[in-house]
């Protein structure tokens, strides 16, 4: 499939549509559509920037390549003046301030936001199902779960009401939802794009990522939405990724995958098929493939939840109420605070704050979580090894189809294990692309920090391959 | 005053309990073997001294400041209100 964006770019400048009607109809297709991915348009705002858009190309004046283009932003990710919710009832009067760093280069570019997207509440789900605006509903199905939390996002570049999604992933937020719904969805090596202006989560390992339909799409953002940034500190200069230097030729030699992901009872047995007819193909290519030892899952999941609840439990203490967010008043502070937050949190963002204040407590904190640290290390460096004999790893997005929406609510630990195969590459803060082949859920495909390149080049050469 | 703080006042959630289900992902890390028991030996996000931001004050825009109050909770004659601090 070519660019969408390159496609739409051409269109504009060939005015064969008009900005102004663009917008317009990918806000239509929002507001009509029933998949639950809304939380708030921005339609005046979006069709101010497309009149400008318009005049601009009438007086002549070059455009730039995403000038036009509409997009959309999970809504945990802030645009000034407009709605942030986190798709909580503790924020959903809140507005945002100010306006993240990677949203903010997006608008210099001259893409135009049009949607604030659905998904679990701060982040806190695999399902898009636990949200105060409903259930996000899948794609290709709309029985089942979009996947989360990120899963507003994805439906609305699967169903193409955005061209592309600004989504956040901490353990799989963007690359299961985009599994589930068949495109693409990047979590970049940790530090390339900023985290200012996305509700913290998990600060450790909180990302921001694109959703798209093409992987020229996504080196296209990511390019735009890539650089340091004196506002977060974890982040790093990184190189501009070329056009050229991703096109099909893989210069892979040796690909690796966890023989454990594939031999687990837990794995469905067709997308464990599927995965292994892949990796036939990417071996008649003359490709090596070797099968890798790693971790089990279930200390994957554990490691991943026991830091990542720690971590809520301190960013979320700042929603009390006070400041911002639906306040509850009651006799005094200290009760203010309890029932505001006892009241406006759901109960999956109140399972994962006390789990947080558990571990952190005296008398867990050397047991569970300086252990958990202790087993992000470990995995860190055994990815620093495995990356000094290999290209790449792949590994199916999802042992699992997507649920049917419903299910993943009563069952907690199930949705948690559910993020087996995309929690470990979050943990060693790698650059890791979910592509929609391979496997039902897709495939992903993860490379040495800082070489995102690389994992676009070899998703270029895949979808040529499988 | 007892100082044992039970996760209800920690989590500041009345009537918050452990979690079951939360609880066996703390059981697993218990019993899991790390091959390196001594945490922060690989600290790749801290920030040399030579690369920190300036600590210096940016006035916010008017904007900004507008959309701050308009989010406080509540405002009465112009004063933005708090609720009581002092317990009995």
């Amino acid at each position: 499939m070519e660019s969408q964006i390159q496609q739409i770019h051409q269109q504009l400048v060939d005015k064969s549509i008009s900005c102004v009607t663009l917008i317009q109809e990918r806000l239509d297709a929002l507001q009509k559509n029933t998949h639950h991915t809304v939380n708030s348009l921005l339609s005046e705002f979006a069709l101010e920037k497309a009149a400008k858009v318009d005049a601009k190309i009438e007086n002549g004046e070059t455009i730039g390549l995403l000038e036009g283009i509409p997009f959309g932003i999970k809504d945990v990710i802030m645009l000034q003046g407009t709605y942030a919710t986190s798709s909580s009832n503790l924020l959903k009067p809140y507005k945002s301030a100010y306006t993240a760093t990677a949203i903010q280069k997006l608008l210099d570019a001259g893409a135009i936001p049009i949607v604030k997207e659905n998904c679990d509440s701060f982040g806190h789900g695999s399902s898009s199902e636990n949200t105060v605006f409903g259930a996000v509903k899948n794609a290709i199905n709309p029985e089942l779960v979009a996947g989360g939390s990120s899963g507003g996002s994805a439906v609305n570049v699967a169903k193409d009401y955005t061209v592309f999604s600004i989504g956040g992933d901490t353990g799989g937020s963007v690359r299961q939802p985009a599994g589930y719904n068949r495109v693409y969805g990047l979590k970049p090596t940790y530090g390339r794009v900023s985290r200012y202006g996305i509700m913290a989560y998990a600060s450790s390992t909180d990302c921001v990522g694109p959703i798209a339909k093409t992987v020229e799409d996504i080196r296209i953002i990511l390019n735009t939405m890539s650089g340091q940034d004196t506002k977060d500190q974890t982040t790093y200069q990184s190189q501009h990724i070329e056009k050229e230097r991703i096109q099909s030729t893989s210069n892979a030699k040796t690909v690796g995958y966890f023989k454990n992901f594939i031999e687990s009872e837990a794995i469905d047995p067709q997308i464990k098929d599927e995965f292994l007819e892949t990796i036939e193909k990417i071996k008649a290519k003359g490709i090596t493939v070797k099968e890798l030892d790693f971790f089990d899952s279930d200390i994957l999941v554990s490691t991943y939840y026991t830091l990542a609840m720690a971590e809520t439990a301190s960013n979320l203490s700042r929603l009390d109420g006070t400041n911002y967010g639906d306040r509850i008043e009651d006799k005094n502070l200290k009760e203010s605070y309890a029932i505001t937050r006892s009241e406006k949190f759901s109960e999956e963002t109140k399972r994962r704050i006390v789990g947080g204040n558990q571990v952190l407590s005296q008398g867990f904190s050397d047991e569970i979580y300086l252990k958990g640290l202790a087993l992000r290390d470990a995995i860190s460096e055994n990815f620093e090894k495995d990356f000094e004999n290999l290209d790449i790893i792949i590994s199916p997005v999802t042992p699992n189809i997507p649920p049917k929406i419903g299910d993943s609510l009563k069952d907690p630990l199930a949705m948690y294990l559910s993020d087996a195969y995309t929690v470990g590459f979050s943990l060693g803060q790698l650059p890791t692309l979910a592509v929609p082949q391979g496997t039902q859920t897709g495939l992903q495909i993860t490379a040495a920090k800082n070489n995102d390149e690389l994992v676009l080049k070899f998703a270029n050469f895949l979808k040529d391959t499988i | 005053m007892s100082k044992i703080m039970t996760v209800d006042i920690l989590s500041s959630i009345k009537g918050a309990e452990p979690s079951e289900a939360v609880n066996k992902l703390f059981e697993v890390i218990k019993h899991a073997q790390a091959t390196n028991n001594t945490p922060f030996n690989n600290n790749h996000d801290s920030v040399s001294l030579d690369n920190l931001r300036a600590d210096e004050i940016v006035e916010s825009s008017a904007l900004e400041k507008q959309i701050i109050k308009d989010n406080f909770p509540k405002e009465k004659n112009g004063y933005l209100v708090v609720s009581k601090v002092i317990d009995a």
